[in-house]
């Protein structure tokens, strides 16, 4: 009787999943692949999605995250390439800088990420900030153009943060020099010594560390990289609602609204900097029918409750990008037309730096 | 304030107990094994931390750190042989102590001096972190190069015997961490257009290969030491009592430990000597010293410990390594996500404070242990070495493999193991080789960055003249203090040998120059500046190699002794101990056929049994329960073993290296 029982449910239960939904993960295990160390932003990225994932993703599947740093990226990125399948049972966790390598044609990229099917982005942005006594008022930087010499942090030009000297450059800031090897945390400490003039954090940061001193009158807003909407508006961050955009900031200095080949090179780095800042994605060639599935899961786990509450202060302020839109992102982030790579080419070689976009 | 005892609170949490308490008990035994110290014992944690919270990930690495200096004496006392390069000291009087039937008595004394010690280090770490602000403020880039390049020099200067020697280690650390992505330009040096090496050699493969590998293959050609057993000891309370009737020398040398910790660079190796030397000068009866006085035992135990905490001062506000082993723990920070600087005081204060009290907690924990449970402990000198041994290769095997899962890193670490034991051989530092690697791009970013701000102007500022006073007056201080001792070049092994290993060495610049010289100037310029200061300071040491061959003394004393063999890293059996270090490419050898884990069950009872031929039921019971271990640890951090070329043809289930799913 029992097993009369089960096989009944279970003959129910096949039915009733093919009815909504012909994808079924239960007994499997999915490897999310992250191309980094544990313990940065795109690990716990992962982690914090993965039991969200389990629980609506048909069939309730393990989700285990697999760990392959090294190489700035690549490394990881690669293996994905090579060893993924495209059933579903492979995600990729993709950062800016994975981005970055592809976009800037680093030579040892065997990833095809701009076929990659994407989940889910989650976007990010960028403010950028100096010390009070550098300005007449906040957001204003005509004495910083006057300046003989801004400096600014830098990582290294060969990462995102090449992106800096494109925006300082069209900015017409004649004395910005960077300082390379500076973290953002570390660039901050010396700004906050006064030894370098203009800094900038992701809104995470921006909130726990820069507002304190805004507040306190030693730091002001200059302006933020903007929200770019699926139109190709930009709209403020609600963060520093005060602060101009980009986009603003260049139609004031420069008395023209940006557009050509600077509003081109402006959507890809903001899609490669700000919307794909971390994402998920699924190997290239997965069916329609299992991508569509996880892009259900994901819709349904922003509107958890728990995700809800939990979300702002994990992942940041801003909403999740799910569905074809964020394939249009990926492709603009990944792929940086000529024009982009050569305005970008030209920005380096005026600062003197060898390394170029390929 | 609030902050530090919800800290307090939070470490009480079962969690952080239960981590701090495996770190320590891990911290306990590494200390024991004589040689091994918390840099190895950081190395083998380090590849798993990171699937921890990083505040349970902190206590878990200061568990590992505290207690090291304390159970070190177990040795020190009962067999003569320092424990860790910390407790040297405590040798010349810890084991006399115990000839004369006071072993007890002085374990007690060295235990709760190590704990008070510990303590007042923690202390100290405290009270300064409440101030560290307007330091690091006060720190701009020029200061914190100085501090660098004092960092490198103090410890090329005092970590080893001789100054040239230990600066020219201190040099090739720098050019292997050199290696890599051009911080400024981004072009690849050294590399090879290989992806392994873009972002540098891993630096728990240093670690583990340049501490942990010539630890062992030492621990095997000594063959063990005669430990003496602690049975119907008595004399606990009275080492008790000796320790506070003494307790002005406590905190004399306690402060002098955390002074000496604080240094970066520095600590370590050289404060039990400060100590130990500063007890002599102070007393007015010299003359049981060396033959089983308790004061030389509580001098430089209660320094060691306390260098601990101050070790941490300059590791968390500037993340320049007040050790060795924080060169780990600054590894460990990465790993776990947390940037040394302003943020350790302001925003993740409340880490700091957790590792403050984990600091001092674990002292505690480790000072209770060691005492209550002395003569169990103890036994631990007695385990065979070629038991100990073996089970020790496959466990840093299975850390190494975890940090990149790259083979590569299995070269990276048999190679590092050798130049481990030849440096430690031959009398080359390796916490210099350790420190220069971990600096090497600090130097060359904070080089760059204090040109572009201030050019030479940062000279001037005066923090940096009151660094430059302070650190050049420590160095001639210690350095006088360390000309008393005698040379004669009759004393030193290997002579043929030392000059090939030289030559040797001038590989490394030679092929660095070589091929970073056709990149751009600020690619090349560290990498090539530093490659002729060591080809330089190599010749140097070349020419005194040759005059020792000669036996030409009629150079003046001082000079020979300014570059040469130095007295405590002179190991006797170079030739055995690269015999032993040849059975670990057999198991790496062994691991690329089998894969990971038929591979160790075969090299753990093969090496057993090579040693004794009728423990064949130790050898087996040890492979399993290893293997046990591993298995665990493997499902419960979902780590992958090696796969060996067996598992490319047959497919294997995960647990012999197979595919995870």
């Amino acid at each position: 009787m029992y097993r009369l029982f089960v096989l009944f449910t279970a003959a129910f239960l096949s039915i009733s999943s093919t009815a909504y939904a012909s994808v079924d993960f239960s007994g499997k295990t999915i490897t999310w692949v992250v191309p980094f160390k544990e313990g940065g932003g795109t690990s716990r990225f992962a982690r914090f999605i993965q039991p969200f994932l389990t629980k609506y993703l048909p069939g309730n599947p393990d989700i285990q995250v697999m760990h392959i740093p090294g190489g700035g990226a690549i490394k990881g990125s690669n293996y994905f390439q090579k060893n993924a399948v495209p059933d579903g049972t492979f995600i990729f966790g993709c950062s800016t800088s994975v981005i970055v390598n592809v976009a800037t044609g680093n030579p040892l990229v065997e990833y095809n990420l701009s076929e990659y099917r994407p989940v889910l982005l989650l976007p990010q942005n960028t403010h950028w900030f100096t010390r009070s006594d550098l300005v007449n008022e906040p957001h204003d930087m005509s004495k910083l153009i006057e300046r003989d010499l801004v400096l600014y942090a830098l990582k290294t030009p060969a990462s995102a943060d090449l992106f800096h000297i494109w925006v300082f450059d069209k900015l017409g800031l004649k004395g910005a020099k960077p300082i390379p090897g500076l973290s953002s945390s570390g660039g901050y400490q010396a700004f906050l010594r006064g030894e370098i003039h203009i800094s900038s954090h992701g809104a995470a940061n921006y909130v726990k560390k820069v507002k304190p001193e805004i507040d306190k009158g030693k730091i002001v807003d200059l302006m933020t990289l903007g929200i770019i909407d699926a139109d190709g508006t930009v709209s403020r961050n609600p963060l520093a609602p005060n602060a101009p955009t980009f986009p603003e900031m260049y139609e004031k200095i420069n008395g023209e609204k940006l557009a050509g080949d600077d509003l081109e090179a402006f959507y890809s780095i903001g899609a490669a900097w700000s919307q794909a800042s971390k994402s998920m994605l699924l190997p290239q060639g997965t069916p329609d029918e299992i991508v569509q599935a996880f892009r259900d899961a994901a819709t349904k786990m922003v509107n958890d409750p728990e995700f809800k509450e939990k979300a702002t202060k994990a992942l940041g302020p801003f909403p999740l990008i799910i569905g074809e839109e964020a394939g249009a992102i990926v492709k603009k982030a990944a792929i940086f037309s000529d024009k982009t790579k050569e305005q970008l080419n030209d920005v380096l070689k005026k600062n003197r730096f060898t390394y170029r976009v390929k | 304030m609030e902050q530090l005892f919800s800290a307090l609170l939070q470490l009480f949490e079962i969690n952080h107990l239960a981590f701090l308490f495996a770190g320590t008990l891990l911290g306990l035994v590494v200390g024991i094994l004589p040689g091994m110290g918390g840099t190895s014992g950081l190395a083998l944690v380090l590849p798993f931390v990171f699937t921890l919270e990083p505040s349970h990930a902190l206590a878990m690495m200061i568990g590992v750190l505290a207690p090291t200096t304390t159970s070190d004496t177990f040795p020190a006392v009962l067999m003569g042989v320092p424990g860790t390069a910390g407790s040297q000291a405590t040798v010349m009087d810890g084991f006399p102590l115990a000839k004369k039937g006071m072993a007890a008595r002085a374990l007690s004394a060295a235990f709760t001096s190590s704990l008070l010690g510990g303590i007042f280090g923690a202390l100290i770490l405290s009270i300064s972190i409440y101030y560290a602000v307007p330091i690091i403020m006060a720190f701009g880039f020029g200061e914190q190069f100085l501090l660098v390049v004092l960092a490198l020099l103090m410890v090329g200067a005092l970590t080893g015997e001789n100054f040239i020697k230990g600066v020219t280690a201190c040099f090739l650390g720098l050019i292997i961490g050199s290696i890599g992505t051009a911080p400024i330009t981004g072009d690849p040096r050294f590399t090879f257009n290989s992806l392994y090496l873009i972002e540098g050699v891993p630096l728990v493969v240093v670690g583990l290969g340049l501490f942990a590998i010539p630890e062992i293959v030492g621990l095997l050609d000594s063959k063990g030491a005669i430990a003496k057993t602690l049975k119907n000891e008595k004399g606990w309370i009275l080492g008790i009592q000796d320790v506070f009737r003494n307790w002005f020398l406590v905190l004399r040398c306690s402060t002098l430990g955390c002074l000496v910790g604080a240094l970066p660079g520095l600590g370590g190796t050289v404060v039990d000597w400060i100590a130990y030397s500063h007890l002599k000068q102070t007393s007015k009866d010299t003359s049981q010293f060396g033959k089983g006085d308790i004061r030389g035992v509580i001098a430089p135990e209660s320094a060691n410990n306390a260098k601990e905490g101050g070790a941490l001062i300059p590791t968390l506000i500037f993340g320049i390594p007040g050790s060795g082993n924080k060169v780990l723990l600054l590894g460990g920070f990465v790993l776990i996500g947390i940037e040394p600087g302003l943020d350790m005081v302001t925003t993740n204060l409340d880490l700091t404070y957790l590792m403050i009290w984990s600091l001092a907690i674990a002292n505690i924990l480790a000072a209770g242990l060691c005492i209550g449970f002395a003569s169990h402990i103890s036994k631990f000198t007695l385990v065979p070495y070629y038991i100990l041994a073996p089970v020790m290769v496959c466990l840093i095997f299975f850390a190494t493999f975890n940090i990149n899962r790259d083979w590569y890193d299995f070269i990276g670490l048999l190679g590092f193991g050798l130049i481990g034991i030849t440096f430690k051989n031959f009398g080359w530092s390796r916490p210099a080789l350790l420190i220069g690697f971990f600096l090497s791009t600090k130097v060359e970013l904070l080089s760059y960055q204090t040109h572009a701000v201030y050019g030479f102007s940062f000279i001037y500022r005066p923090v940096s003249i009151i660094l430059i006073i302070l650190c050049l007056a420590t160095i001639l201080l210690l350095l006088k203090q360390k000309f008393d001792s005698n040379y004669n070049s009759e004393n030193i092994n290997n002579k043929k040998h030392q000059i090939l290993f030289v030559l040797f060495l001038l590989f490394l610049p030679l092929t660095m120059i070589w091929l970073t010289s056709s990149l751009d100037y600020r690619a090349n310029l560290f990498p090539i500046s530093l490659s002729i200061i060591t080809i330089i300071l190599l010749i140097f040491v070349l020419f005194v190699k040759f005059a020792d061959l000669r036996e030409i003394n009629s150079f003046e004393n001082s000079i020979m002794r300014f570059a040469n063999t130095n007295i405590y890293e002179r190991g006797r059996g170079f030739n055995n101990q690269l015999y032993y270090y040849s059975s670990f490419i057999g198991y790496l050898a062994m691991n690329f056929i089998f894969g990971f884990p038929l591979a160790s069950v075969f090299f753990i009872n093969l090496f057993i049994l090579y040693h004794n031929g009728n423990a064949y039921k130790v050898s087996l019971t040890i492979a399993a329960v290893m293997m046990l271990i591993l298995w665990m640890l493997s499902s419960l951090l979902t780590l992958q073993f090696p796969n060996g070329l067996i598992g490319l043809i047959v497919d294997m289930p995960w647990w012999l290296g197979g595919r995870l799913n």
